[in-house]
């Protein structure tokens, strides 16, 4: 479980953590809009040291899309 | 970041359920902005909720400041801010210029700045007249990049220079425009860096030029007009003495082995100490509350080689071993001043949560572990600003200095009437004018104990009310045998009709109160009446959280209630105090 990480998309996102797993996307979390993608972005880069680069968050698209970036990012969330 | 905000996620959130009910003080701020700005309303609203304000909210459309202030019909008007905010930036406003400054002649550019700086100015006056709001315009960032590199500033009339000239046409232009202000945009820049500030990734997702991680911080630098607006600034910093003005423990450690100055560590205490002066020397008073042995303090106070601050700096000084709340009380008390135009420095933890505690109306600011971080700290409190540094802001350090010896007198002689007969008090009433104005505006703003009706009136109001002929609005230059307290008390008088005046705003400084002065105005306020062929003078009191203390003041003069108003009928005998001289200028 990826518990931190959708710890902080469920903060970022204000819906219960409940709610969230890897299929998660944009569609799926009302609050999930281009803003709050950037703020996510931002909370990620800070709790995790890493910089995505702008592809990777044009790219991400859902939690999966999140991991897969972060893990090329030397982070692995489901550890 | 330096600043102790939070992350802007918490601000989204928090702002989606904020309760204002019951806030007293209220105000609308409208945002235009040339590219997007999101989150910054939310957290604007949230700042204001922390400091008790009841804000409402309005942002144009994404680059659309242009049409909201050019259509008089337009949601902006509509919304009647009371403080607008225009954030533009330089890539918008300079175009292609903004890459190829030199493809066009020398001239041409200082054309372009020019016609740029009558547009703003255009939009701007137009804005002010519609609107009546005040506007604060971020200035223009400065760009860090030229293609002439090192010769930049070789180049005539350069990328550089235009930024640099536009931003000083605006400022020089509207110098006098008591509606307009500026935020140095640069500075913010300066200070927290445009790398950090500026996102790449950010501008090419959203046209975002203030990344989201520092909207906050910019948020906070904007809460430096509201704050002001209201009257919300502090007034006072109260001290702690041992490891906050000096590096160590003076009753332990001894004259000779407090630090300040000698080594690194020691010099982060000078620094502090002259930041905390040069507040002082614009109107901040100063006060001492610290557990100690009053000998041992003051020695080195008044002989430390080093000490920046000495005994006339401070306004107030509780040396003592009473516990820090009584003291804060008694400097409140001595002072005349309300706990919350109050800040607190303590380096003692416990010290700072019991004054959170025990009095959460003072400001008890989060003191850093490391003294080399003072300073930065207090450079980042913006709660000190006012709209305008008035005569009386500088001189405030010296009035307070005078009061502390009348207190002295005060206590030397036998009763009250001795000691007022002493003071040879001048109670000088002088027209409201161009000189006088904007003090007047401030007194309403900011009097909240010895205050009739508590009417707030920005500069602007008080200028149209001098334009009334049905209005008198005057002021009184208080002086005594110890000094100048300056403009210390201000009414508004209405002229209803042949018979009646009506008190609109009756008010003096708490800094002057308790020495009669209230009674020598109002006395000269009936004389004049009198002269004009008025009967009665009718005054309202609204009574407020804070202004208990002019309770008593109009049945004590001879108004006598009816129904909800005072009434003072000229007839009367005037209560014409004995102890001052009206002089009328």
């Amino acid at each position: 479980m990826a518990r931190k990480l959708y710890e902080i998309i469920a903060k970022v996102l204000d819906v219960p953590i409940s709610e969230i797993n890897d299929e998660s996307n944009p569609e799926t979390i009302e609050n999930w809009d281009s803003f709050n993608g950037l703020v996510l972005v931002d909370e990620l880069e800070d709790e995790y040291k890493i910089k995505f680069g702008l592809n990777e968050i044009v790219e991400s698209n859902s939690v999966k899309d999140i991991k897969k970036y972060l893990k090329i990012h030397g982070v692995n969330t489901d550890d | 970041m330096s600043l102790d905000t939070h992350k802007i996620s918490y601000y989204i959130s928090k702002a989606k359920s904020l309760n204002v009910d019951g806030f007293e003080k209220k105000i609308r701020i409208a945002l235009l902005c040339s590219f997007t700005v999101n989150g910054l309303e939310e957290t604007l609203r949230v700042l204001c909720f922390q400091n008790k304000i009841n804000c409402a909210t309005y942002v144009a459309n994404y680059n659309q400041y242009n049409q909201e202030i050019l259509d008089k019909n337009s949601n902006l008007y509509k919304f009647k801010p009371n403080i607008t905010f225009l954030i533009l930036d330089t890539r918008s406003i300079l175009g292609d210029l903004f890459f190829s400054p030199y493809i066009i002649s020398a001239e041409k550019r200082k054309e372009y700045v020019k016609n740029k700086t009558d547009e703003i100015q255009e939009l701007v006056n137009l804005f002010v007249q519609n609107s009546k709001s005040k506007i604060i315009i971020s200035n223009f960032g400065v760009p860090t990049h030229s293609s002439y590199g090192i010769c930049e500033t070789k180049a005539d009339f350069g990328l550089q220079e235009m930024v640099t000239k536009l931003n000083e046409n605006l400022i020089s232009n509207f110098k006098n425009e008591a509606l307009v202000y500026f935020y140095n945009f640069n500075q913010f820049v300066t200070k927290f860096g445009e790398q950090n500030i500026f996102d790449y990734r950010q501008y090419f997702l959203g046209d975002i030029k203030i990344s989201t991680k520092y909207i906050p911080t910019f948020a906070n630098e904007l809460m430096s007009y509201v704050k002001p607006v209201l009257g919300l600034n502090k007034k006072c910093i109260v001290l702690d003495l041992d490891n906050t003005l000096w590096k160590g423990i003076v009753g332990e450690d001894g004259y000779n082995g407090i630090n300040l100055g000698e080594t690194s560590s020691g010099k982060a205490f000078v620094e502090f100490q002259k930041n905390l002066l040069s507040l002082h020397q614009r109107g901040i008073i100063l006060a001492i509350n610290s557990k100690n042995n009053v000998d041992d303090a003051m020695e080195v106070i008044k002989k430390h080689p080093n000490m920046i601050l000495r005994e006339e700096n401070f306004a107030c000084m509780k040396i003592n071993w009473n516990d820090k709340i009584s003291n804060m009380q008694e400097i409140a008390d001595e002072l005349n001043i309300g706990l919350e135009s109050m800040v607190f420095f303590d380096d003692d933890r416990v010290n700072r949560e019991l004054m959170r505690f025990a009095m959460p109306e003072v400001l008890t600011v989060e003191f850093p572990d490391d003294p080399s971080q003072f300073s930065m700290m207090l450079s980042n409190l913006n709660d000190f600003n006012v709209l305008k540094i008035t005569d009386e802001d500088s001189n405030r350090g010296e009035m307070y200095l005078q009061q502390r010896k009348r207190t002295e007198l005060k206590n030397k002689t036998k009763n009250m009437d001795d000691f007022l007969n002493h003071l040879n008090i001048k109670v000088k009433i002088k027209k409201a004018n161009g000189f006088t104005v904007p003090r007047i505006s401030q007194l309403t703003l900011k009097t909240n104990q010895f205050n009739l009706t508590t009417k707030r009136y920005q500069e602007e109001d008080i200028q149209n009310f001098v334009k009334s002929p049905d209005k008198i609005v005057e002021c009184a230059h208080i002086t005594d045998k110890f000094g100048d307290s300056g403009i210390t008390g201000a009414y508004i008088i209405n002229k209803d009709n042949d018979r009646e005046w009506s008190i609109d705003t009756f008010l003096l400084s708490c800094r002057i109160m308790g020495r009669g002065i209230e009674d020598g105005m109002l006395d000269h306020i009936i004389h004049q009446a009198e002269k004009d062929g008025i009967t009665r003078i009718k005054a309202n009191y609204n009574p407020t959280k804070k202004n208990i203390s002019i309770e008593n003041f109009l049945p004590e003069f001879g108004f006598k209630k009816e129904n909800d108003s005072w009434y003072y009928y000229i007839d009367r005998k005037a209560k014409k105090p004995k102890h001052l001289e009206v002089i009328v200028e």
